[in-house]
């Protein structure tokens, strides 16, 4: 581990200043990935500002749906989250361990590092990590790697599964800076890797989650999350799936269909979605949604398994809403 | 009786509590610490390795490299130390992670600071980074321990048996690498004073230590002491000594303080043992009626470059069943792999995964049943040997297993057993491992207080050893298990045999029960020579002993505590002393422990992941000294090898062979989640040829043939054979739906 500052201000326009003009700070809040990074020097900061001490936890209701405070644990425990988000709550509850989530934050798991084994062991080349560098999964082991959105510098996957939940809530990120508040849909959050994994998500230097809002909309009650992993707990998903519909009549008015496990960020499976709305929740259409929810797939050989993992969390995940 | 009673373990209540003290909870005023730098590639050499900026950090008192590390004495023997090669020995890197400097500093965040800060100019060479990659240098390896580990060997004519044989089956089956992961990284603590040294360390075998370390460092044994407490967790991979441990001692000189060097995560995943990737062909040749005509087995696994280490999963091939011939070859090939060290059932584990795997497939291809076909193939005696073996109650362990577990209710063909989404699979194998037992001493002393003190050198390994053998000194002595204290994990005690390959109760327990009896024996005399005692004149053998007293047997009444009588006869205590050796079994028989499992699997069909719901595991291992330890050693086995049946792997890079999920995080164990129901039954017969306890090894066998047992499970469920594991579930994507 390299030495480096420590910050530990009161207030959010104070972290801000903190960090402003120092490209090297990095924010630490649970701490379960950063420091796991700093250890293994994936992530070498100057300084450390840890936000702890900010007024950014808690849930905040209103009519227009919930807004989240960065700081809230996952491990937050809400009969009324749990009642309007069923979603987001098993998504949360499907990660890490109780002590992890006890101890990681919203802003944090967003924001949490890729998993790819390569990226997180320095002796191995990876552009996400030095841009330019080479990308050892290339040629490596693939198994865990995405099958969409990826590119020729970067096959990782993100590792969150609360993030998936909330791109299926159409939720939004609250993001202060010197200059503002600016709000990004948890959907363009994530970057596609491109031919720059390094840039890795839409914050701009300098800038903090302070919330994620959480809008009410009529799909968000009926709602789920399936993922499936290698043990029955405690490990980050092969293939996930955050599914909501809204029926009307019997009819699909309204549907969100995003993986996770298998793309570079939480992956909206538009043609599923589309295979759902106008149609009856049945064996038929929850077949059609699950094939459509491959489409665009571009597995290798060592990770093609995840396109049957794929229809699979999909059909789960219709099939259960279904039942309802 | 204090044996075969349920006790907690002793030291139950430190370890709940958090007060057990492990080598890393070691402290000594001025002690500092030692980190360690690995290497970034896997074969090639340091053209230059600067450390400047590692001795000018705060806090750093010495950094050692190849070019300026004290001498080491003698050679290595890659038997009580793990390699052939000392660390730090020279500029040639064999494999990755390979340590090239230690750091010492104050703290151990600078050590590990400085450790960083030291740059190595590497000259790379390409690696062998694959067992496939390695195959074409497969040969027949230069193995000390011919003929007791055969690594060639042939009874009958095994191809002409095949060729005649009724059915023939040719398979192939792959184990990967797997990691000992045990919770407690492997730890030192070095210290010197007046040329001697006490070393503190994480070890399955102490006195097996103690040479080692002198050796290297070119001090006499006896100026050496080794110490080692509590360990959290081997499974075989703290058998011999690592070069941290001989690195810690020369920082500590070099120093002239004491130094803690406790590795890395990292470091226990790529430089701490591992079992490597086997490859096993076998041919099996039966004929119609299942009685089995030749097996012929022959297997490939990974080696380190500097030297040749076989795992011998031909282990179970030719004494497990009845066979007319069998031929096995054993085979090494060459890896840029990091040094591997024996694991927890070394040879049966993966080669009854080959072996009761293919049995498994014969068996639909005879169409019999396969506890039946097992049966039509039981072995009386041990092939080699040529003499029965003692206390083989196989049979009952397949009839129990089977009644418990209900395998009356499986459907003859896979795929028939379904349950809503679920498939179902029943599976079974057998278990079997040879009796290993080696030399062993034990002191037990009663003192005037009413006490006992077992004194022996044996390691808790969190295995309950210490709990069963204190109820073997309190079943010698008659003392309560209560009053019993124990000593234990320090060479300056008597020599146990070492905590691996299921030794200590056989072995150890044998030298305690002894050292219990005499003692017992020697205060029984002194009562009958006492005028003053009750038991005066009495002959020996009237004389029990129960409750710390000792009594006329005819007239129990009659009796006084081993405390009355040592006071009254002014002697502090009594110390005598117990010696188990090779001699003490029965020759006219063959040794073995036996089981019997049975699994229950449920794959979801639309996700599919192998759960094992049920399993039902019965053995054979003699006398049951304590059934909660055991049965938790049971249990404990058979997670074990649940975990390496279904998720257990340490993946490889394919370029450069390095281990990509060095980490508790990657290399998945089974979570509580994963386990389902665990059965475990014992057919519990005192096997006295083997010890005069009666008893046998637990540890191991109880942990053999649950791969198979779990895999033939997912046959039968899903129709899917898996033969290389783990079975993950992108093994089970594809296939029938
Ligand atoms: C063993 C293990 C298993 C896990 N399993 C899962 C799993 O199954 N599913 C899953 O989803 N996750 C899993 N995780 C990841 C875990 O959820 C994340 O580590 C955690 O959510 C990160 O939150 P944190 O508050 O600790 O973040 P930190 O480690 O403190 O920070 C993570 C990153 O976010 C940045 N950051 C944090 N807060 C802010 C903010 N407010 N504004 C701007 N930047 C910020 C930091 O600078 C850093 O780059 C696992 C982690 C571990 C260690
Ligand atoms: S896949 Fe991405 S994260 Fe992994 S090594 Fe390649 S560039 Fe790095």
């Amino acid at each position: 581990m390299d030495t480096f500052d420590y910050r530990r201000p009161a207030s959010v326009r104070e972290a801000l200043r903190l960090v402003a003009g120092h490209p090297d700070a990095a924010f630490v809040a649970g701490g379960t990935d950063l420091v796991t990074l700093l250890r293994d020097r994936v992530r070498t900061p100057g300084r450390l500002v840890d936000i702890n001490g900010l007024p950014l936890d808690g849930l905040r209701w209103s009519r227009d749906g919930v807004r989240i405070g960065a700081l809230c644990r996952n491990a937050v425990d809400d009969p009324r989250l749990a009642a309007a988000y069923p979603v987001l709550v098993r998504a949360l509850r499907s990660g890490a361990s109780p002590q992890i989530r006890n101890r990681a934050t919203f802003g944090g798991n967003l924001l949490q590092g890729v998993r790819c084994p390569y990226f997180r062991l320095p002796e191995f080349a990876c552009n996400r990590r030095d841009p330019g560098a080479g990308c050892a999964a290339a040629g490596g082991d693939g198994r865990l790697l995405g099958i969409f959105g990826t590119s020729a510098a970067c096959v990782a996957v993100h590792p969150s599964d609360c993030a998936v939940a909330l791109v299926a809530l159409d939720a939004t990120v609250v993001v202060e800076g010197t200059r503002g508040t600016r709000r990004i849909p948890v959907g363009d959050l994530h970057r596609l890797p491109g031919d720059t994994p390094h840039e890795e998500h839409a914050l701009r230097p300098g800038e903090l989650v302070v919330a994620v809002e959480v809008p009410a909309r009529p799909f968000a009650a009926r709602s789920t999350y399936v993922k499936f992993r290698e043990r029955a707990s405690y490990a980050f998903a092969l293939a996930s799936a955050a599914v909501a519909v809204h029926s009307e009549h019997g009819v699909v008015r309204d549907a969100r269909i995003c993986l996770g496990g298998v793309a570079p960020k939480p992956w909206r499976a538009h043609a599923a979605e589309r295979a759902l709305r106008g149609e009856r929740l049945d064996a038929a259409t929850v077949e059609a949604a699950a094939e459509a929810a491959t489409a665009g797939a571009r597995p290798r050989p060592d990770n093609a398994y995840k396109v049957e993992l794929v229809r699979g969390v999909v059909r789960r995940a219709l099939t259960e809403l279904g039942e309802k | 009786m204090a044996i075969g009673r349920p006790l907690n373990r002793v030291e139950a209540r430190e370890k709940v509590t958090g007060a057990a003290r492990y080598t890393a909870d070691a402290r000594l005023p001025g002690m500092v610490y030692a980190a360690l730098v690995g290497s970034a590639v896997s074969a090639g050499r340091v053209r230059a390795i600067d450390t400047t900026r590692a001795e000018a950090a705060p806090g750093v008192l010495a950094v050692l490299t190849h070019l300026n590390r004290p001498q080491w004495h003698g050679t290595p023997d890659a038997l009580r130390y793990q390699e052939t090669r000392f660390p730090l020995a020279d500029e040639h890197i064999h494999h990755h992670g390979q340590y090239l400097a230690m750091v010492v500093a104050g703290t151990r965040e600078q050590a590990a600071h400085a450790a960083d800060l030291v740059a190595v100019d590497y000259e790379t060479r390409p690696a062998v980074p694959t067992l496939d990659a390695a195959l074409p240098d497969a040969h027949q390896p230069v193995w000390r321990f011919e003929p007791e580990f055969p690594t060639l060997l042939a009874i009958g004519d095994p191809e002409a048996m095949l060729a005649a044989a009724d059915v023939r089956i040719e398979r192939e089956y792959r184990t990967p690498y797997y990691s000992h992961a045990p919770m407690e990284p492997h730890a030192t603590l070095a210290h010197w004073a007046g040329g001697s040294l006490t070393v503190y360390t994480t070890s399955q075998h102490v006195h097996g230590d103690r040479p080692v370390i002198a050796g290297a460092l070119g001090v006499p044994p006896d100026r050496v002491r080794v110490i080692s407490s509590l360990v959290g967790g081997a499974f075989g991979n703290k058998t011999a000594v690592w070069g941290p441990t001989l690195l810690a001692a020369v920082a500590a000189r070099q120093v002239g303080r004491p130094v803690q060097l406790v590795v890395t995560r990292k470091q226990v995943f790529t430089c701490h043992g591992h079992q490597p990737p086997i490859l096993q062909r076998l041919r099996v040749g039966a004929n119609r009626d299942g009685t089995l005509q030749a097996i012929v087995h022959h297997t490939v696994n990974g080696t380190p470059v500097l030297f040749d280490r076989p795992e011998g999963a031909i282990s179970p091939t030719g004494t497990v069943y009845a066979l007319r011939s069998v031929g096995v070859r054993v085979e090494v090939a060459r890896m840029h792999m990091p040094t591997p060290a024996t694991m927890r059932t070394p040879g049966d584990g993966p080669g009854m995964f080959a072996v009761g795997s293919a049995l498994d497939e014969l068996s639909y291809e005879l169409g019999i049943d396969p506890v039946e076909l097992r049966r039509r193939n039981h072995l009386a005696a041990h092939p080699l040997e040529r003499k029965p073996w003692s206390g083989k109650q196989l049979l009952e362990c397949y009839d129990e297993g089977a009644r418990r577990f209900g395998w009356e209710r499986r459907a003859p063909r896979p795929r028939m057993m379904r349950d809503g989404g679920d498939w179902v699979g029943f599976g079974m194998s057998s278990a079997q491992r040879l009796e290993h037992h080696g030399p062993a001493r034990a002191v037990v002393e009663i003192r005037d207080d009413g006490t006992a003190e077992v004194r022996t050198s044996t390691q808790e390994i969190g295995t309950g050893n210490l709990t069963t053998l204190t109820q073997v000194a309190a079943g010698g002595t008659g003392i309560e298990p209560d009053r019993i204290g124990f000593r234990s994990g320090d060479t300056t005690l008597p020599e146990s045999s070492p905590t691996y390959g299921s030794r200590t109760t056989g072995s150890t327990g044998t030298a305690v029960h002894l050292a219990a009896l005499r003692a017992r024996q020697v205060a029984a005399r002194l009562a009958i020579a006492d005028a003053r005692s009750p038991l005066h004149g009495l002959p020996e053998e009237r004389i029990g002993a129960a409750h710390g007293r000792l009594y006329d047997v005819d007239a129990p009444r009659r009796g006084e505590t081993y405390r009355e009588l040592l006071r009254r006869n002014g002697r502090r205590s009594i110390v005598e002393q117990g010696f188990h050796d090779l001699a003490g079994r029965d020759p006219r028989f063959s040794y073995a422990t036996f089981g019997a499992h049975f699994t229950e699997v449920r794959i979801d069909d639309t996700l599919r992941r192998v759960r094992v719901t049920r399993h039902v595991g019965v053995f054979a291992v003699g006398r049951v000294l304590n059934p909660k330890t055991a049965r938790n050693q049971a249990q404990g086995g058979i997670v074990y090898a649940l975990g390496g049946a279904l998720m257990e792997e340490l993946t490889a890079d394919p370029v450069t062979g390095r281990f990509i999920a060095p980490a508790l995080t990657d290399y998945h164990v089974p979570v509580n989640a994963d386990v389902g129901e665990i059965d475990v039954s014992f057919v519990e017969e005192p096997d006295y040829g083997a010890h005069p306890l009666g008893a046998k090894g637990l540890g191991e066998v109880v942990a053999v043939g649950v791969h198979a047992s779990i895999a033939n499970a997912v046959y039968h469920a899903i129709g899917i054979r898996v033969r290389d594991l783990p079975i993950t579930p992108d093994k089970l994507v594809a296939g029938p739906r």
